[in-house]
């Protein structure tokens, strides 16, 4: 049996993973700190307000002294043990994908440059390399095939010193001399990546059961015939499941062929140009591989690192070379998902591996990035929607969208889902019928990136929206109104989202602004004082969602006999701010935040977890199966992507922090109070945790003399009562649950994984249960799991955000210059406001680029060639943004037990629909493909 | 590549001669020579300034200069700052003080993943200490901001809390008069 042969199953038990020891131990963490005289996050007493919020990001002094945060920034010297020598590489890349790869020659380095290890294909294969199944077929090009696509990586070169290898990239970039180009070949073709399609068919009202709809029945898929979806099945209204979703779809493709009298039916085209996301922190990697201990030894940017700690392991474990040990630094990083399910981690770690003990760092510069780097391809979507002329209702949404999948198959098959299941944007919709279809091109690789898909599919709908108001010549945020999804009401796969929905409330706020109001009075104002231009305002609004279907947070808060709070989490700080939110959630229940925090944790042995599967495509009795080996959970640990830190990593932040609460603080709390004959202080009131609250870090509870958070850890740590506490969650659109018994009582939790530690006082025979990486793993009862049938749900949790625009187009350059924007926001409970604005800003900047900026050839001509950078790519300055006057509001909470809600991706989506819109009221014409560039301006308006 | 001896101040210290590749960017010298990886690579063709170190003139005049395209020997008897510079450290290297641009941009919350960070202190710190030599006036404070940072890409913040802490600072230390 090869290697290749060997199960691709995963098991993670305790710390190992295929037989490897892993250990994480992140660039942040004070153990790594302590060794490297260096740390990033400060004591909560540091960025800590007097008034319990957070005065400053708690990693923000490492940062704004240019401290190495970063894993870019690490070199060999840096790191303990390592040797100083410090090797760097780069992949050798074909830049043509319609000729056969005959093999390279290095000959024009000359002998001095040469250099000192090659890594190829055939040295992959013949050492037993297993590279991850997700990222293959081929990730180095074997010679004598075509290349799947432009920049095909065919070699890892390496040199074991800067200034040879400096040299010899420079003679290398910007030319494909080294490449020999065999005979000329047909494109690289495979089939589609993924084609999906979402029928619904509502009853009379969204309260009354679907006909048909994905979440009830079933979400269709086609076959494939000659790299096509194709639907072979008969529509029939008594068939099975695709028979009948195709019965549906039929009748409301004929509905909207032959129209009742009074519906408008829309139809028209819209097309996406394709981005990159253009972290500012190219993708990088530094690794020793040590072949006397067979140990490796591994800095990396990643947004996933359990994930490529998992894949790295198994990688390299089975090969000749071996791995016994990996140590994995996860550093801080940016990546706005392009750092997720990312294959470079694994030409690093290879890199690393082939470095002949000699630590080898393979860091893109920014044409490398941009040859390499995830992007987010071109979607093409032909939407239809049919509307009721006299009451403006919205009767059928029909969809068909292509999208480009670029080189290799990555997340496009779910960025296609998502951006599909999507399109509705915040309207109700009776019927639908949604195609998409993810394919391959050779095109760089695309995966996930801002937006995922619901960029592409909403700001559309928000342009259509927008234009059907006009033609019917009704205000557009009326018609909105009309059609707005309420509480209750279901989406376009059936299923009814979490909580209040509050888009009417946005809606009428924009509504009565005084821009909105006097547009038109304003446009020809505007348009007299400045007859070189075009005045208009536009709006937009949507809802996105956060998470992905299959969230997996761990969090573990311990606190010490003096008071100290240390959390530890699997978040990785990405610039969200998300160490110093999570700190400050531990307070809710702890009264003060974390002292220390820990992210990109993920060494979690006490939990003993286990996981298989993929539970998208699990069935409920394989799953039901699983669930029988208590230690079993569907996803080990969430990336950090997704916009997933507000709500889904809080929920562990928080579940961990209520068990310390209330078999810990409050035990403690009530045992002082009752101090005293006939029980103290408490004996004369009625004592009830629900009453509890924490003012000032203080304690109290219907008029208890409060207690301060050090002197409950004190008394808590005397009695043995619950001082750690490591959790486990699992979301599938809905959170599993299990009964637990602590110290003795028995409570059901939204967690799947549970462990405690006791007190400093705890008995002997206590202490003794603390046997699980110095934790009392506890059993799990009665585990409820979300049923995999939520999975065609598609999402259940949604943000909202509205931006309108005012803006000016050129009359002679078709230039568009944004004059001013303002944003509604709702996103629940606020954990910090000013990362949450700041999120604002910052996804409003990267909308304005995809509005009117940001776009690269798709092939030819294009990135893959390795000659991109931001004089070709534009991004936008900050002259671009109305940097100055800019304004935005966040709606208040219901309550202050709203939970919180993810934004980040959210923010940057209406603004693109509230351009093209502005634009149209300022020219008259609609531009319908992005960017809205001048010559696309001026297209519009010459017909 | 023929190598010549390197010396400059850098961040109030003397160091070199040090032999230097002729034509070795002034970015690879922070970086691979002396280990300051806070000026950080975001281009590597003058374009986005997150490499910017801050040259001080013998005239008394400050300007930020992009190490990522100029050779590290135009740095030759410099003195140079760079953003491991600015703060003050006690013996144990523990930070004691941010210059007034760093402080302001943490109160402000106005980096987020900071891999631009450097670049913008630097080229707010630059306009603190032109602006010390000579005021301007309020009516002129946007303006300016922009010129000096203008140049700079972020891709996380929109720039808002850039901008916003600068003029905060300018103003606060009394460096924009009525007008």
């Amino acid at each position: 049996m090869s290697n290749r042969d060997i199960s691709r199953r995963s098991f993670l038990q305790g710390g190992l993973i295929a037989g490897v020891s892993v250990t994480l131990t992140p660039l942040s963490s004070q153990a790594l700190a302590a060794l490297m005289e260096n740390s990033v996050t400060v004591p909560s007493e540091q960025w800590l307000g007097n008034n319990g919020k957070a005065r400053m990001r708690n990693d923000s002094l490492s940062k704004v002294c240019g401290s190495k945060v970063f894993a870019r920034d690490i070199r060999s010297k840096d790191m303990p043990g390592w040797p100083h020598q410090q090797g760097h590489a780069m992949l050798l890349k074909t830049v043509r994908a319609d000729r056969i790869y005959d093999g390279f020659d290095l000959s024009l380095l000359g002998a001095e440059l040469q250099p000192d290890r090659i890594v190829t294909a055939e040295d992959l294969d013949r050492d037993g390399i297993v590279f991850p199944e997700d990222h293959a077929p081929d990730p180095l090009l074997p010679t004598g095939k075509v290349p799947m696509f432009i920049g095909h990586p065919v070699a890892i070169l390496i040199w074991n010193d800067f200034e040879r290898f400096r040299q010899a990239k420079n003679t290398l970039k910007f030319n494909d001399k080294a490449i020999r180009y065999g005979a000329e070949a047909p494109f690289y073709t495979r089939d589609p990546y993924g084609s999906f399609r979402y029928v619904r068919v509502g009853g009379a009202t969204s309260a009354d059961e679907d006909e048909f709809a994905s979440l009830k029945d079933s979400i269709l898929f086609p076959m494939i015939r000659e790299r096509r979806p194709v639907w072979n099945a008969q529509p029939n209204l008594h068939g099975n499941l695709t028979e009948r979703g195709l019965f549906y779809a039929d009748r409301m493709k004929q509905q909207l062929e032959t129209p009742p009298e009074g519906w408008m039916v829309f139809d028209e085209r819209y097309k996406t140009p394709s981005i990159e996301p253009a972290a500012m922190e190219p993708d990088n990697g530094n690794g020793w591989y040590d072949p006397a201990t067979r140990t490796l030894h591994f800095v990396v940017a990643t947004q996933c690192p359990l994930e490529a700690a998992t894949e790295t392991a198994k990688m390299i474990a089975p090969s000749r070379f071996g791995l016994s040990t990996l140590n994995m630094h996860p550093g801080y990083t940016v990546g706005y998902g392009s750092k997720d399910h990312n294959i470079f981690v694994y030409y690093a770690a290879l890199a690393a591996l082939y470095g002949g003990g000699v630590p080898v760092r393979l860091a893109n510069d920014r044409y490398e990035q941009f040859q390499s780097g995830i992007k987010r391809h071109p979607f093409d979507i032909r939407y239809q929607l049919a509307v009721d002329k006299q009451d403006h209702s919205f009767k059928i949404f029909r969809a068909d969208m292509s999208v480009d999948g670029g080189g290799r198959i990555n997340y496009s098959p779910s960025v296609a889902a998502v951006g599909a299941t999507a399109a509705q944007s915040i309207y109700y919709m009776p019927q639908n019928d949604l195609q998409v279809t993810a394919y391959h091109s050779r095109g760089v690789e695309a995966g996930s990136m801002r937006g995922y898909g619901t960029l592409q599919s909403m700001a559309a709908t928000e342009m259509m929206v927008d234009e059907i108001a006009d033609r019917l010549g009704i205000d557009a945020i009326d018609l909105r109104k009309k059609n707005v999804l309420l509480s209750g009401m279901k989406n376009t796969q059936g299923a009814v989202p979490a909580g209040a929905l509050r888009l009417h409330e946005i809606l009428e706020k924009a509504a009565g602004n005084e821009l909105w109001k006097n547009r038109h009075a304003l446009k020809k104002q505007e348009d007299a004082k400045d007859p070189d231009n075009w005045y208009g305002i536009g709006f937009a609004i949507c809802q996105k969602d956060f998470g992905t279907g299959s969230e997996a947070p761990m969090a573990s808060i311990e606190f010490t006999a003096d008071g100290h709070i240390t959390l530890r989490h699997i978040g990785i700080e990405i610039g969200t701010g998300m160490s110093t939110s999570q700190a400050l959630v531990v307070a809710d229940f702890l009264g003060n935040p974390a002292s220390e925090v820990k992210t990109g944790e993920t060494e979690w042995k006490e939990l003993q977890l286990t996981s298989s599967g993929n539970p998208y495509l699990m069935s409920q009795a394989e799953q039901d199966a699983m669930l029988r080996n208590p230690r079993w959970v569907g996803k080990i640990a969430s990336a950090s992507s997704a916009t997933n830190s507000a709500y889904y990593f809080s929920h562990a932040t928080r579940e961990a922090a209520r068990v310390l609460f209330n078999h810990g603080l409050w035990p403690a709390a009530v045992e002082i109070w009752r101090q005293g004959p006939f029980g103290g202080q408490a004996n004369p009131y009625v004592l009830r945790r629900e009453d509890a609250h924490w003012v000032d870090g203080k304690l109290t509870a219907n008029g208890m003399e409060p207690l301060p958070f050090a002197v409950l850890a004190k008394r808590a740590h005397e009695r043995g009562l619950v001082t750690g506490a490591t959790v486990h969650g699992f979301n599938r659109w809905s959170w599993a649950e299990a009964e637990y018994s602590i110290n003795g009582v028995r409570e059901r939790l939204p967690l799947d994984g549970l462990a405690v530690k006791y007190g400093d006082g705890a008995s002997n025979a206590i202490k003794a249960q603390m046997n699980s990486a110095g934790f009392h793993l506890l059993d799990r009862q009665n585990i409820a799991y979300p049923a995999t049938q939520l999975n065609n749900a598609a999402v259940t949790y949604y943000s909202p955000v509205a931006t309108l625009v005012e803006l000016k187009v050129n009359k002679g350059s078709g230039e568009v210059k944004v004059l001013n924007h303002h944003s509604w926001l709702e996103c629940g409970r606020v954990l910090v406001p000013e990362l949450v604005k700041g999120q604002l800003e910052g996804g409003i900047a990267m909308g304005i680029g995809h509005a009117l900026l940001e776009e690269m050839p798709l092939y030819e001509g294009g990135p893959g060639e390795g000659d991109w950078n931001f004089n070709r790519y534009r991004l936008p300055r900050a002259k671009d943004v109305a940097v100055w006057t800019q304004t935005s509001e966040i709606l208040p909470p219901l309550s202050p037990s709203d939970p919180s809600k993810g934004i980040a991706e959210v923010v940057m989506i209406p603004v693109v629909g509230a351009i093209a819109n502005a634009v149209a009221h300022a020219i008259g014409k609609r531009v319908r493909d992005l960017p809205i560039t001048p010559v696309r301006i001026k297209e519009a308006l010459n017909g | 590549m023929a190598n010549r001896p390197l010396h400059m101040t850098l961040n109030g210290q003397s160091v070199g001669p040090v032999e230097v590749p002729d034509d070795l960017p002034m970015i690879d010298y922070l970086h691979e020579y002396r280990n300051l990886t806070g000026s950080r690579l975001g281009c590597g063709q003058g374009i986005c300034h997150a490499c910017v170190v801050i040259v001080d003139n013998p005239d008394g005049t400050s300007e930020e200069v992009r190490t990522c395209i100029t050779g590290a020997h135009y740095f030759e008897g410099k003195k140079v700052r760079t953003i491991e510079g600015h703060a003050s450290r006690d013996e144990s290297g523990k930070v004691t003080e941010l210059n007034p641009i760093q402080q302001r941009f943490v109160d402000e919350f106005a980096f987020q993943c900071s891999y631009c960070a450097p670049g913008f202190v630097n080229a707010a710190t630059v306009l603190v200490e032109k602006l010390q030599r000579q005021p301007i006036s309020k009516s002129q404070l946007e303006a300016v901001i922009e010129d000096s940072l203008g140049h700079h890409i972020c891709r996380c913040t929109g720039y808002v809390r850039y901008y916003s802490a600068t003029r905060n600072v300018l103003t606060d230390l009394g460096l924009v008069k009525e007008g």
